[in-house]
């Protein structure tokens, strides 16, 4: 029963960040259609900016003062980051046959990475760590430190602010969605984007707004990410975008409270497979084969997953 | 590139001086060449010598030559041809020329831009003229039917031109080094983009289309002829083979990707279990499996299995498709990189010796011919990736083959159909979900034989060859060279493969400069470079002017066909 309980903690972490990650796919889905395949590497980018904040100006403290400037600093580098990229990248082919956008979104992914890889230790005038290997992440007062037990159960810190973080993001989200002019004219454009222009509503601004509240949320699970692992390095948005993704599918693409919902399942049962496959294809090696599985087994049999969505039919 | 040009108002009041800024331009470019470009001597093989052209100051030569000529045809234009874009492309190219040389080679490499004498900027100014005249040229109608009739001997001269042109660039290519490289593989994009890009491209591609035959024989026979003029050095047999491999498996993914329009993303994991199976019931002390039995049979166990994989993996195309369909693929080749990283024994059966993989796989031995020695033909010497290349040559014969024969077929019509509309394609009573599955299978055979080959060519397989990186590139070559086309395929394979051999010192820049070639090509080219035309009437459905064209080119390539 202990291990139950410790599994279904860690699976909630996991699925909190999961969960504030695949809100970006999930906007950004409900409103383009498209799969934007390179939010993993705003999040990662989201990490570095919450780092690149703390070197600039607070090196060396530790308060839990810092906590939220390193979060608006990850915010600015996630938001400005996904907002270029929409700009850029992705507005110039909104009526592009399908495939082109995916593949734009690969070549960002990888572009995103090496750029992060090859020049953030090369910033002139700040005395950055090199990216090419993993760096370390700022540890923050209260937030890290010696882990809660209760009976023998033990919950991380940072697990605590991750659980939290989402629960906020999700209430704010719930009141920017149904209580702001912008969130009732998402809902518009998600629903009929001909319609809404001619009622008025500015689709290409709307589409930007899908793009940096995706953003803003990958930047807060980047800032925990860091928090949790300790280290954060160019390569962590790869995986963790795609399970992302497999959550934000396995809630309902397109659907925000699905994203939340999706994420929390499938860190549950990833952290489930960890301790009770049993034989050799259970254990650690193997979680992430038995996540992509759940990944293709939701895809084929319920696209529309668990919470339902948008009719699934993109050619 | 279609906001790029002037107005029509700019086109009509100055397009009569364009021939003239041609060939000043032009001239300008040309002698650009015969003066001092560095004043550092280390760089380019010395190029701040003047009037002593060497190296990237010979191309930049060529490419104001054919500024001039272009600017010549401006004055009589030919009614099938449109030097103007032709202008601009070379202006383009020029430009990118210029500044890429000066800012990275000449400034980056010595130290300092002061190195920098008045040649390049002259380019730079002949360039800048090349690319107003091209866009100051009023945009024309091109007229296909005014194609000039060759006599069917004449046209395989022109074959066998190309063809002797392709094998002397290609050989030329490999003896350069990095700059030099880069500026030779600018000088050809650029020269050949224009000269193709006024109209002499489509009329090739129409006089390749009646000759096919020959036109095969001619690319096959250069192909083969390529590794006697190496010398026996194995250092440019060894990127050729690899560039077969990726070709060839790239083209398996073209079948999918190109013809039936079914994103892949995860393709790599193909080739992986054809060398994984080559290596497992290979003659290596570390294979797992105890079963070796001679290499043909493991050649056909290889596909069988891939082809196997590619059924699972096509199976979900039944309830999935588009976006969601690209994911599934994703998911299965990472389940594929993470089963075969797993399967050391340790966790699961022991396969494939996990991380460590399998390694000392021998050469192979075709009754006697063995693969690993260097054997002397008709006084050529051949080495080991050359006897390597020769075999590969007659699989990527056999898998452009395979390709051409099912493009052409019923099959193939069905892809396109289901490519361009699911709904009517099932409608008009094609099998939708047999296809797919077909596309995927055959598709997954010609990488699995590929791969069975891949194991011995590398002597060894392991799980990090086969990440989703690699399934990207394979993706890259196919939109690079053109979806649905063989040479488009064989091109960008080739690129993709060869620059990072060709460019070790950016070496570290290679995977940076991959994702932006991406978007770029995405974003102003999403056809790829030698487009098949059907294609590019997906990418740009309201050019009327592209889709009239195509019609008129289509009348001609039947009433050929008729004769």
């Amino acid at each position: 029963m202990d291990a139950f309980a410790q599994q279904l903690v860690n699976g909630l972490t996991l699925g909190s960040l999961y969960a504030l990650i695949a809100v970006g796919y999930t906007v950004v889905y409900g409103i383009v259609q498209l799969i934007n395949f390179a939010h993993g590497e705003v999040f990662m980018i989201g990490a570095f900016g919450a780092l690149s904040t703390w070197l600039v100006l607070f090196k060396g403290q530790t308060g839990l003062w810092v906590l939220p400037i390193m979060i608006i600093g990850a915010i600015i580098a996630s938001v400005v980051t996904a907002v270029l990229m929409e700009r850029i990248a992705y507005r110039p082919l909104r009526n592009a046959p399908r495939l082109a956008p995916l593949i734009t979104a690969i070549g960002i992914s990888v572009f995103l990475q090496e750029f992060v890889r090859l020049f953030y230790g090369r910033v002139p005038f700040l005395d950055f760590p090199d990216a090419k290997q993993k760096v370390p992440f700022p540890q923050i007062d209260v937030v890290t430190g010696k882990a809660f037990e209760i009976g023998n159960v033990t919950i991380q810190r940072s697990a605590v602010f991750t659980v939290g973080a989402l629960i906020m993001c999700a209430a704010a989200l719930w009141y920017f969605v149904n209580r702001t002019k912008m969130g009732r004219g998402m809902q518009a454009v998600s629903q009929d984007p001909d319609t809404a222009r001619l009622m008025g509503i500015n689709v290409d601004r709307v589409i930007v707004v899908a793009f940096a509240i995706g953003a803003a949320l990958a930047a807060i699970a980047g800032v925990a990410q860091g928090l949790q692992v300790t280290n954060i390095n160019f390569k962590m948005g790869f995986l963790a975008g795609l399970k992302a993704f497999t959550a934000a599918v396995l809630g309902g693409i397109g659907n925000v409270w699905g994203a939340v919902v999706g994420g929390v399942t499938l860190g549950i049962v990833e952290a489930m497979a960890v301790q009770f496959i049993p034989g050799t294809f259970g254990g650690s090696p193997w979680k992430d084969v038995w996540a992509f599985a759940l990944l293709i087994i939701v895809l084929v049999f319920r696209p529309q997953g668990l919470l339902g969505a948008k009719v699934v039919d993109r050619a | 590139m279609s906001k790029l040009t002037l107005s029509d108002d700019v086109r009509a009041t100055h397009g009569s001086k364009a021939p003239m800024l041609a060939m000043v331009g032009g001239a300008l470019v040309l002698l650009s060449g015969l003066l001092s470009w560095s004043a550092d001597s280390t760089v380019l093989d010395d190029v701040s010598v003047r009037f002593y052209p060497i190296g990237a100051q010979i191309y930049i030569m060529v490419m104001g030559v054919t500024a001039i000529v272009l600017g010549v045809l401006l004055r009589k234009r030919p009614a099938w041809m449109s030097p103007g874009r032709g202008l601009r492309i070379l202006g383009w190219a020029t430009i990118a020329f210029v500044l890429l040389l000066a800012l990275f080679a000449i400034g980056y490499e010595t130290g300092a831009l002061a190195n920098l004498n008045e040649g390049l900027p002259v380019a730079l100014v002949g360039g800048v003229l090349v690319l107003l005249a091209g866009m100051v040229t009023p945009e024309v109608t091109l007229d296909v039917r005014r194609w000039p009739k060759l006599s069917s001997s004449l046209e395989i001269v022109v074959i066998v031109v190309m063809m002797a042109f392709l094998l002397f660039a290609v050989a030329h290519a490999l003896s350069l080094e990095s700059w030099t490289f880069i500026a030779f593989l600018l000088m050809l994009v650029g020269v050949a983009g224009a000269v193709l890009g006024t109209g002499i491209g489509g009329y090739l591609g129409f006089v390749g289309a009646n000759n096919r035959r020959p036109l095969l024989l001619a690319a096959f026979l250069v192909a083969f002829l390529f590794p006697f003029t190496q010398d026996g050095s194995d250092a440019n047999m060894s990127i050729a083979t690899q560039i077969i491999i990726f070709a060839a498996t790239a083209l398996g993914l073209n079948i999918v990707v190109g013809l039936a329009g079914l994103l892949d993303l995860g393709y790599i994991a193909f080739l992986g279990t054809g060398a994984y199976v080559g290596a497992m019931m290979s003659q290596s002390a570390f294979a797992t499996i105890g079963w070796k039995p001679p290499f043909l049979v493991v050649m056909l166990i290889g596909s069988l299995v891939a082809a196997t994989f590619g059924l699972i993996i096509g199976s979900p195309t039944l309830r999935v498709s588009g976006d969601y369909l690209a994911i599934v693929t994703l998911g299965f080749g990472e389940i594929f990189r993470l089963a075969m990283f797993n399967l050391d024994g340790n966790n699961g059966p022991k396969l494939t010796n996990g991380p460590n993989g399998i390694p000392g796989i021998p050469d192979l031995n075709f009754f006697g011919f063995d693969f690993g020695e260097s054997h002397s033909i008709a006084g050529f010497e051949l080495g080991r990736f050359a006897n390597y290349y020769l075999l590969l040559l007659l699989l990527i014969a056999f898998v452009i083959l395979v390709f051409s024969r099912l493009n052409d077929s019923r099959l193939g019509r069905g892809w396109v159909a289901i490519r361009e509309d699911e709904r009517a394609a099932e409608a008009m009573g094609v099998n939708v979900f047999g296809l797919k599955l077909l596309a995927f299978a055959v598709g997954a055979a010609l990488a699995g034989i590929a791969g069975t080959i891949k194991a011995h060519v590398d002597t060894s397989v392991s799980p990090d060859q086969y990440i989703f990186l690699e399934s990207a590139f394979l993706l890259a070559a196919v939109v690079l060279g053109g979806m649905g086309t063989v040479v488009g395929v064989l091109v960008g394979a080739s690129i993709l493969k060869l620059l990072p051999e060709k460019l070790r010192e950016v070496n570290d820049y290679r995977l940076l400069a991959f994702g932006l070639l991406l978007v770029i090509m995405m974003r102003f080219r999403p056809e790829g470079l030698v487009a098949s035309k059907r294609r590019q009437l997906e990418f740009h459905e309201d050019d009327e002017e592209l889709v009239a064209l195509t019609q008129q080119e289509h009348l001609l390539e039947a009433q050929a066909e008729a004769k």
